[in-house]
This record gives C-alpha cells, structure tokens and sequence, in this order.
C-alpha cells in the first residue's frame, strides 16, 4: 500500500478529530459563564478559542502520553501501523459527533483510547492492549476525577455563599462573581489548550515516526504544533453549542457564585492532576464541578436524569468508539480497497450526523432560548417581587 | 494489588481543594468587604443571555441606586468604610497572585 498518503490521510483525520475535540470541550470552560450573562456567547466562545490556541503552544509535556503505554508497542510488543492509528481516528470521531449530537458532554481522550484499542484489538488480538493500564490510567480516573470536582466545588460554593450572606438585607456584591467568572472560564480554556491540543500532536508525530519521516522520540515539528493549536482554536470557536446548553443549564440553574465556584474548582482540579503526572479528563472534570456547585447552592436542584444520561454516554465512550474503531481496522486489512471502503463510510456517517442535527439547529443565538422565554414572559406579565422578610435576629 | 496510585488521587483532590477554596475565600471576602464599604460591585449580565434573569436597564439603574441608597444608610464610620476598601483590594490582589501562580505551573517553559 502507498504508505505516503495513509500517512496524509491520517494527518488529515487527526487534524479533524482535534477540530472535534475544540468544539465538544468548549462548554467545559464556557458553559457556565454563558448561563450567567457574564460574557456574550460570541465573546467567550472567541475568548476560549484564543485561550486554546494560546495554551497549544506552551507546553508540549503531554504529547506523548497517548502514544506511551496503553498499547504494549515496541519491543516483544506490537507495531502501531498508520492503519490502525487511521481506524483509530474514525472511531474516535464519529463517537465525538454521535454525542455532540445528543448533547452529552463526553471525553475526547476516552474516545481516542477507545479507537485506538479497539483498533489494536483487530490488528494485534486481545493480548495487545494492557488492561492493568486501562484500568489504572483511564477507567479510575474517569470514575474518580467527577466525584473529586464535584466535591471541591460542592465546598467552594458553599464557601462563596457562606462569605458574601448578608442578614441586613443590605446589598451583597455577589453580581461581582460574575467579573470573576472571565477569569476562572478563562483559566479553565488554557489549561484545556494545554492539555488537549496535545494527544493530536502526539498521534501525528507517532505517525510521522513510524513512517521514518521523524526519528524515534523527537519532540513535534513546529509545523505539527501550529496545525494543532490552529485546528483547536477553530474547533472551539465553532462552539459545541448543544454540549454548552446541556452543562449550561441542563444539570442545573447556574447562578454566578455558583459559576465561578465551579470554574475555580475546575481549574484548580486540572492544574492539580496534571501537575502531580496524571491527566483527569477536562470534561469529566467540569461536569463534576457543575452537579458539585448545584448540589452547594441553597434552593437549587440538581437534574439527575440529565446527569445519569451523562453518566451513560461516559460509560460507553470507550466501548462504542472501541467498536467503530474495529470494524474501520477489519474493513482496513482488506489493504488499500479497504482504507478507501472506510474512508467513504466515514465521510458518510459524518454528513448523515450533520444533516441530522440540521433539523434543530442550536447555536449561540439559541442555546439557552427555553429559558429566556419564561424570563421574558415574566417581563411582559410584570411579577411583583417579594421583598424577602425580615430574619429573626435571635436565630442563632 | 495493581499499580493503582491511591495517595495520588488523595494528594489531587487536597490540592484541589485547598487551592479552589483559597481563591473562592479570597474572592468571596473582596466581594464582601466591598459591600461592606458601600460599594457594592454591580455587574449586569449580557443581555438575552443569562439563564435565570434578564435585567433590563431600567432594571439595572434601580438596582444601582439600591446600592447607593443602602451604602448611605451604612453605619459604619468612614475610616472603618476606608480600611473595609483596602481588605478588599488586598484580597483582589491576592486572589490574582493565585491565579498567577497557577498560570506559572501550567507553562512548564518557566519553571523548569
């Protein structure tokens, strides 16, 4: 087979899988922020693409923590071919955009891990993937990164509020949280760009390795790092908006307080993880931080079927993008003939979702429309508001 | 047992907390302190988009004036008003150098 263009192809497919990756992970860092008016959706979808292309640049630490690992490669192991990493791709893709389409907030990174696996599993048998390693550096943390977000921000929420209560009935400045949201989203979008742009270089330069256009263990080109973080950026501003709507206001009423205990947490959960030498899932990470925050806030509730459906498609990631990622290997082994097979399914399935998600379209316009309808019927009815009653001061 | 790291995840989610609730304190007692010195901050939301409210600006200038109204009938004295403003910079300030510091550990290039 040409090795020269399954190696453009694949280039191609990773560059898209991280244009995916952008716009699926906007709504951890911007979801929130939106909810509460701190910025315009166009603005802090723009910010976060900024931040990202931003953070693609600074660190490179992460890119070949994909490649290492997982898949026992090198010696007495099994070799990566460009095939496998191309199968791999599809797989994580079109997972990518099933639960776009359903709005479910999902990891790009379980999704790669699970292309990639399952596409070893048809190269290479079952003895190719090291489920000690699946276990400890991809299934724990998947299960244990939401339940530790959702605790810190369950505290800092509760903190904020407990700070800014105010029993004189005086003004309590919490509006003020909403200033501090730009930061702490912001935060979230850099240590996203940091650490997400980077599994696509690491995919690209393990296949420019193998191809011997890249000695083993080099550091990425320039030109891959440029095409990454360019690839991101886009991805980000196009803005996932059906994942934004989901965290935004499907899991719960995010009030401003609220919103930047969870940003906060967020942050401080990543940078933590990924500065200790583990990397917790972004995603994952924010959606705790969202249930942790609603869960804080007095009189707010959370949506635990929303929640659950989240918890579902988490849950599945790895397997269904596994699966995809497998049958695009068996269908590949028929050698050229088999890759070109794919490649027209694939490009098929990804117009089909599209066109699919044309029938309701959401975008910054209307992301969070439900909502504003009762807001606005509420202006036109003109509610009264109910001056809170005055609190007894014996209570202690 | 396997090579599961338990006192990592324990080590990540204690500096998760810290650090989140270091900042959200440091916030939170700005904010308060700022209230509490008659200033009040008072940031509208971008219009059509906020998820609970929309404040209309005439909606916005009452709220203003609430503020300004409750900052007058504040019992406190100037000086206490004066040193309730500086605690709330001060807790901006640190608040940002948190911040700063997490950016710092972010960008391996300048720690290492």
């Amino acid at each position: 087979m040409d090795l020269t263009l399954i190696v453009v192809l694949v280039i191609a497919l990773a560059l898209f899988f991280d244009f995916t990756n952008g716009f699926h992970d906007t709504a951890n860092a911007m979801a929130t922020p939106i909810a509460t008016g701190a910025m315009r959706p166009k603005i802090a979808v723009a910010l976060a693409a900024v931040l990202n292309l931003v953070g693609a640049f600074l660190s490179t630490a992460v890119a070949k923590t994909i490649s290492n690992g997982l898949i026992n490669e090198g010696h007495g192991g099994v070799l990566i071919t460009p095939t496998m990493i191309f199968a791999g791709l599809v797989g994580a893709i079109i997972w990518n955009l099933v639960t776009w389409l359903y709005g479910l907030p999902s990891s790009s990174s379980h999704a790669l891990f699970g292309g990639l696996i399952g596409a070893a599993i048809v190269g290479a048998g079952f003895g190719s993937v090291d489920y000690v390693v699946l276990l400890d550096k991809v299934i724990l943390p998947a299960v244990l990164s939401p339940i530790i977000a959702g605790l810190v921000a369950f505290c800092a929420t509760r903190l904020a509020y407990a700070i800014t209560r105010r029993y004189d009935r005086l003004p309590d400045g919490r509006a003020g949280f909403r200033f501090g949201q730009i930061f702490s989203s912001s935060l979230v979008a850099l240590a996203h760009g940091t650490n997400d742009a980077q599994k696509t270089m690491g995919v690209i330069t393990l296949v420019l390795i193998s191809a011997g256009a890249l000695a083993p263990g080099s550091n990425p080109p320039v030109l891959v790092i440029a095409a990454c973080a360019l690839a991101i950026g886009i991805g980000t501003y196009t803005g996932g908006w059906r994942i934004i709507r989901t965290l935004g206001k499907g899991l719960t009423d995010v009030k401003p307080a609220q919103g930047f205990a969870a940003e906060t947490s967020t942050a401080a959960t990543i940078l933590a993880s990924s500065h200790l030498g583990f990397a917790l899932s972004t995603t994952q990470v924010a959606s705790g931080s969202v249930i942790g925050s609603g869960l804080g806030r007095r009189g707010s509730s959370v949506r635990w079927g929303t929640a659950g459906r989240i918890g579902l498609g988490w849950l599945m990631t790895l397997p269904a993008a596994a699966v995809v990622g497998a049958i695009t290997a068996l269908i590949g082994l028929l050698g050229f003939v088999g890759v070109v097979i794919d490649l027209i399914i694939a490009v098929g399935v990804i117009v089909l979702i599209f066109a699919i998600s044309k029938r309701n379209r959401v975008s910054a316009r209307n992301a969070f429309e439900g909502v504003n309808e009762v807001a606005e019927s509420g202006r036109v009815v003109k509610i009264r508001k109910v001056k809170p009653k005055k609190p007894k001061r014996s209570a202690a | 047992m396997s090579g599961i790291d338990w006192i990592s995840f324990v080590i990540v989610a204690a500096v998760a907390l810290v650090a989140a609730c270091v900042v959200i304190s440091l916030y939170a007692l700005a904010l308060r302190m700022l209230s509490t010195a008659g200033k009040a901050p008072h940031v509208t939301p971008a219009e059509f988009t906020d998820a609970i409210t929309i404040v209309t600006p005439a909606e916005a200038a009452a709220e203003a004036k609430r503020i300004k109204k409750a900052a007058s009938r504040s019992p406190l004295t100037p000086l206490q008003k004066r040193l309730a403003l500086i605690v709330a910079y001060t807790c901006f300030v640190l608040c940002a150098l948190v911040v700063l510091f997490g950016i710092y550990l972010i960008v391996p290039a300048l720690h290492s």
